[in-house]
């Protein structure tokens, strides 16, 4: 476990974390976060997003979807490696202070 | 692309970041989530978005800037030679610029230490018949401009002088400030402890008073605060004063004295003996509403009035006030004023020497910028980029600037003489002001770099062309651009030179001047005795006698004399002459000439010459007939074609007969023309303090020793100060000018080198990248000699160019000098010769190594290289 405090915001941390089980729409992302009460303009969003991209921690492009039959334009987003490696770093990062703290009550009990 | 024309049209109204990262993505969710539910058009919907975009915009280009000042901090550390030659330049010139602007900014700007102290003003007197203006005034003329005038809410009569303070043990040498009430109700002080002199302590018959110095008081009492109510022995003749109050820390009356104690002084009364029968400083606190120019008109008006009422006296006499800061300045205010024009000067050419190397350098990076609009960056986006490097470039060397003048100030404090009025002088720091200052300047050359920065680029990121970095050739608009600069460099530097070289011919022209004394091995010193224990004058001159016998037996001692004022220390002290055989027409006031006394020895001392009749002697005692000695200029004025000795003058109600004719000498300064003065006997009016004049045979300080026990053999209470040969004294006449000299020369050695610089890179490059047609050149048979000549032509069109400009600037910045220099023309052709010679040379040898690189050019390598 790395000792020194995770380099990502608890909400960068949240996107990559969504995005560990594989590429998503940008759009999807947006909803799951605020499926969880975390809102976000869209704009403000993508300004997270586009942040994550030039910190090289995600790699995002354009695809074409059919939305009733009609061709629209969707931003998708996958994790980078630099992005896999600091959200695991900053997951493990906080289950061992979560886990120590566990063992600290146990032990003042 | 938003897929709606609405849409499209927003985001060609955004920047470019923020309409790719921010605006398209968020439209296109809103486009297809507007599908899935069946909606129609989503115009709200998109405005919305935008603005939303907007909102988020200055977070965004904050962002964006930050991550570039990262890479351009990283390009700095990957260019070190760059970034040092760069850094240290802009350092040295911005800190030099902060070093001077903190002194400007302690003298200038900084408020003085009083409440509203811009209604504060001193008063001074001018005389119309010599033009002398004196910072004190008569009593009779201070009595009545008290009186009659409406334009001052308080004005208050002041002495300085130095005292003694006597302890249980030992006496301290103090420095004193003696005022009317009305002096410390016009600074409106607040007592540090207890309280303030009032007018109840200048009225007659009260038990004398004294306030302490806060410095004084913690040095000398350790700052007990039982001092205060107690009383302390205080004077040359000691009177026992108590102790009311302690002023607060930092105060000082006037400004560049050190204020030790403070005594009240009674106002003044009209003197008997005639108006001008004494004199005194005046301040004065205007009336909220009244404006200086209004204030000086009434006082105008009133010396006028006096003028009418006492001709015989006030004939010429005129009054004016001036702030506080103005008449403390004095003299000085130019020459800050000057030295931060100069400093700025060596600036420009720093930023000039820094913008050529950003422009060679930006030459270098086409391609990088090339491939950066080939990828899709903006205009905006490479704009922000240089600037964002010319940001950490700046920020870097405004750091180093601020380091170099944390050193530099002191540095600079410390040339300034002591002679030198600086009010301010230990209040000079790096305030919140100087680092605005600095900050500002910083700020500015960021500007400048970024547009200098993108000189280079303009033309081929527009194209969006990637460009082979073997095929560079640099643009007509980028060589002129460039050639410029190097243009504006020696121009500048030609103006610094010529400055310093005006300067140093002034100062050459100073030391040559003839003062009429010699200073060489003479020794000066101040006594005082207490005048208690010498009442009469008899006793008195017995004690000169005893002293001018007891030093002149010294070993080394050929002359000593005694005078109340040293020559070159600024005194400006008048006496009306008036011819008694034919004495100045009723109602008219007698001209005015300068007044000595001085004993016998003191010409002697200073080998002032005897033209005519004798010296002062022992002859010419308390009980003696009057008589005086005038200079060359007075019998030249005042007897043309006759024999002045023998004569009498009008002093007073008594006659006094001129005994002595002797040379003119320069009185207050070396700069002073030389002057009409009048002497007046010491053995005739022996002082209880003034200043003897030695001369010795060897160096004059080594007979210190001996003097001291010598003089305290005769009056073990004698107390001796400013004990300096008479050079120094001289020296320290000339250090103005000579700290001008100093500072505008290492300017402008500094100017020359950043131009020698300037010249040299820009020919350096000019080589590098004519380096194919030079090839050619020597392929199609040019010889060495030929191709050297091409490139020093080169060199010296540029180097003309910026001599001419130069010259022409120095002609006309010259006039700015004028008050510094002493016998030399601003425009003086043998230096702007000199200037234009030394730059024309150290230019070419500038060019003469680049040249000689160009004569080695192998062309069969340049001409095959891609």
């Amino acid at each position: 476990m790395s000792k020194r405090l995770p380099r990502l915001t608890h909400l960068q941390f949240l996107v990559l974390g969504l995005l560990q089980k594989g590429e998503q729409p940008g759009r999807t992302i947006r909803d799951t976060l605020a499926a969880h009460g975390v809102n976000r303009t869209a704009p403000a969003f993508y300004q997270l997003m586009a942040r994550l991209e030039r910190d090289g921690l995600v790699a995002g492009w354009y695809e074409q979807i059919t939305v009733k039959d009609q061709t629209v334009t969707e931003r998708r987003y996958r994790a980078r490696p630099q992005g896999e490696r600091l959200w695991t770093e900053a997951r493990d990062f906080y289950t061992a202070i979560a886990s120590r703290g566990v063992q600290a009550r146990w032990s003042d009990a | 692309m938003p897929s709606t024309r609405l849409g499209r049209a927003l985001s060609s109204l955004l920047p470019r970041a923020l309409r790719r990262d921010l605006f398209e993505p968020a439209v296109h969710d809103l486009e297809a989530e507007q599908l899935r539910q069946g909606r129609g058009p989503v115009s709200f919907g998109i405005l919305v978005l935008f603005l939303e975009c907007w909102r988020l915009a200055p977070v965004e280009v904050l962002s964006m800037f930050r991550n570039d000042l990262r890479h351009a901090f990283r390009l700095l550390f990957r260019d070190p030679a760059f970034t040092v030659t760069a850094v240290l330049t802009l350092a040295l010139g911005v800190g030099a610029n902060v070093a001077v602007f903190a002194v400007v900014n302690a003298v200038l700007l900084r408020p003085l230490p009083y409440a509203d102290a811009d209604h504060l003003v001193i008063l001074k007197h001018r005389d119309r018949g010599t033009g002398i203006t004196k910072e004190f005034i008569a009593v009779g003329d201070f009595v009545d401009l008290h009186a009659r005038q409406e334009a001052f809410e308080s004005i208050a009569a002041y002495d300085t002088f130095r005292t003694v303070v006597y302890g249980p043990d030992e006496a301290t040498d103090a420095s004193a400030c003696s005022a009317t009430p009305g002096l410390i109700a016009a600074l409106r002080m607040q007592p540090f402890a207890g309280r303030n002199i009032d007018a109840n302590d200048a009225a007659p018959n009260t038990p004398p008073v004294v306030m302490l110095g806060y410095d004084f008081w913690q040095k000398r009492f350790g700052g007990d605060p039982k001092v205060v109510g107690r009383s302390i022995k205080i004077g040359v003749t000691p009177v026992m004063r108590q102790v009311i109050g302690i002023a607060p820390p930092g105060f000082r009356f006037p400004a560049g004295a050190v204020t030790d104690v403070i005594f009240s002084k009674s106002a003044p009364v009209a003197p008997a003996g005639g108006r001008k029968n004494g004199w005194v400083f005046a301040a004065a606190r205007l009336k909220p509403g009244v404006a200086l120019a209004s204030a000086n008109v009434q006082l105008s008006a009133l010396a006028q009035q006096m003028e009418k009422e006492h001709p015989s006296e006030n004939q010429g006499s005129e009054y004016f006030a001036v702030t506080l800061r103005d008449a403390w300045i004095g003299d000085t205010r130019p020459a800050l004023l000057l030295l931060l024009g100069a400093v700025g000067l060596v600036l420009l050419i720093a930023c000039a020497n820094v913008a050529n190397l950003l422009v060679a350098r930006s030459l270098g990076r086409r391609q990088e910028m090339s491939v950066r609009v080939a990828l899709g960056a903006g205009r905006r986006q490479i704009a922000m980029q240089l600037l964002a490097e010319s940001t950490a470039l700046a920020s870097v060397a405004g750091v180093a600037a601020v380091a170099c003048a944390y050193w530099a100030t002191p540095a600079l404090v410390s040339l300034v003489p002591t002679s030198v009025n600086l009010a301010a002088a230990g209040d000079i720091r790096l305030d919140r002001t100087v680092l605005m200052f600095a900050a500002g300047i910083t700020l500015l050359t960021t500007v400048t770099f970024s547009l200098f920065s993108g000189l280079g680029l303009r033309r081929d990121n527009t194209a969006g062309r990637l460009v082979s970095p073997g095929r560079v050739s640099t643009g007509v608009a980028v060589r002129r651009a460039t050639s410029a600069l190097v243009i504006v460099e020696i121009a500048l530097a030609i103006v610094l030179l010529s400055g310093a070289g005006l300067v140093l011919q002034s100062f050459s022209n100073l030391l040559s001047t003839d003062p009429g004394f010699t200073s060489d091995r003479v020794l000066t010193l101040a006594f005082a005795v207490p005048p208690d224990r010498y009442r009469d004058g008899g006793a008195r001159l017995a004690l000169h006698q005893r002293v001018y016998e007891a030093v002149g037996a010294l070993p080394g001692v050929e002359h000593v004399g005694a005078a109340a004022v040293t020559p070159l220390t600024g005194n400006n002290w008048t006496v009306p002459f008036d011819r008694a055989d034919k004495p100045t027409p009723a109602g008219q006031r007698p001209p005015d000439v300068g007044w000595q006394s001085a004993s016998g020895g003191y010409f002697r001392a200073m080998r002032i010459p005897l033209l005519d009749g004798r010296y002062f002697g022992s002859e010419d005692g308390p009980a003696a007939p009057p008589v005086v000695i005038i200079s060359e200029a007075v019998a030249g004025r005042f007897f043309k074609g006759e024999r002045a000795v023998g004569h009498k003058v009008r002093l007073g109600s008594d006659l006094a007969e001129i005994v002595g004719v002797v040379g003119d000498i320069r009185r207050a300064a070396l700069t002073d023309a030389p002057r009409a003065d009048m002497y007046f006997p010491m053995e005739h009016a022996p002082s209880t303090a003034g200043g003897l004049f030695i001369r010795t045979a060897g160096a004059p300080t080594a007979i210190v020793p001996e003097l001291r026990t010598a003089l305290r053999a005769i009056e073990p209470a004698i107390t001796l100060r400013s004990v300096r040969p008479m050079d120094e004294i001289v020296r320290e006449s000339v250090q103005v000018t000579h700290l001008a000299l100093w500072l505008l020369g290492l300017f402008a050695a500094t100017a020359l080198v950043l131009a020698a610089i300037g010249i040299y890179g820009v020919m350096s490059y000019a080589v590098r990248q004519r380096a194919r047609e030079i090839g050619t050149r020597v392929a199609l048979g040019a010889t060495p000699s030929s191709i050297l000549w091409l490139v020093l032509g080169q060199g010296a069109r540029v180097a003309l160019a910026g001599t001419a400009i130069g010259l022409l600037t120095a002609l006309a910045a010259g006039r700015l000098l004028s008050g510094l220099l002493f016998s030399t023309a601003p425009g003086d052709p043998v230096v702007l010769s000199a200037a234009a010679g030394v730059l024309l040379a150290t230019a070419l040898v500038a060019c003469y190594v680049p040249a000689r690189r160009a004569t080695r050019v192998d062309p069969v390598s340049t001409l095959s290289a891609r």
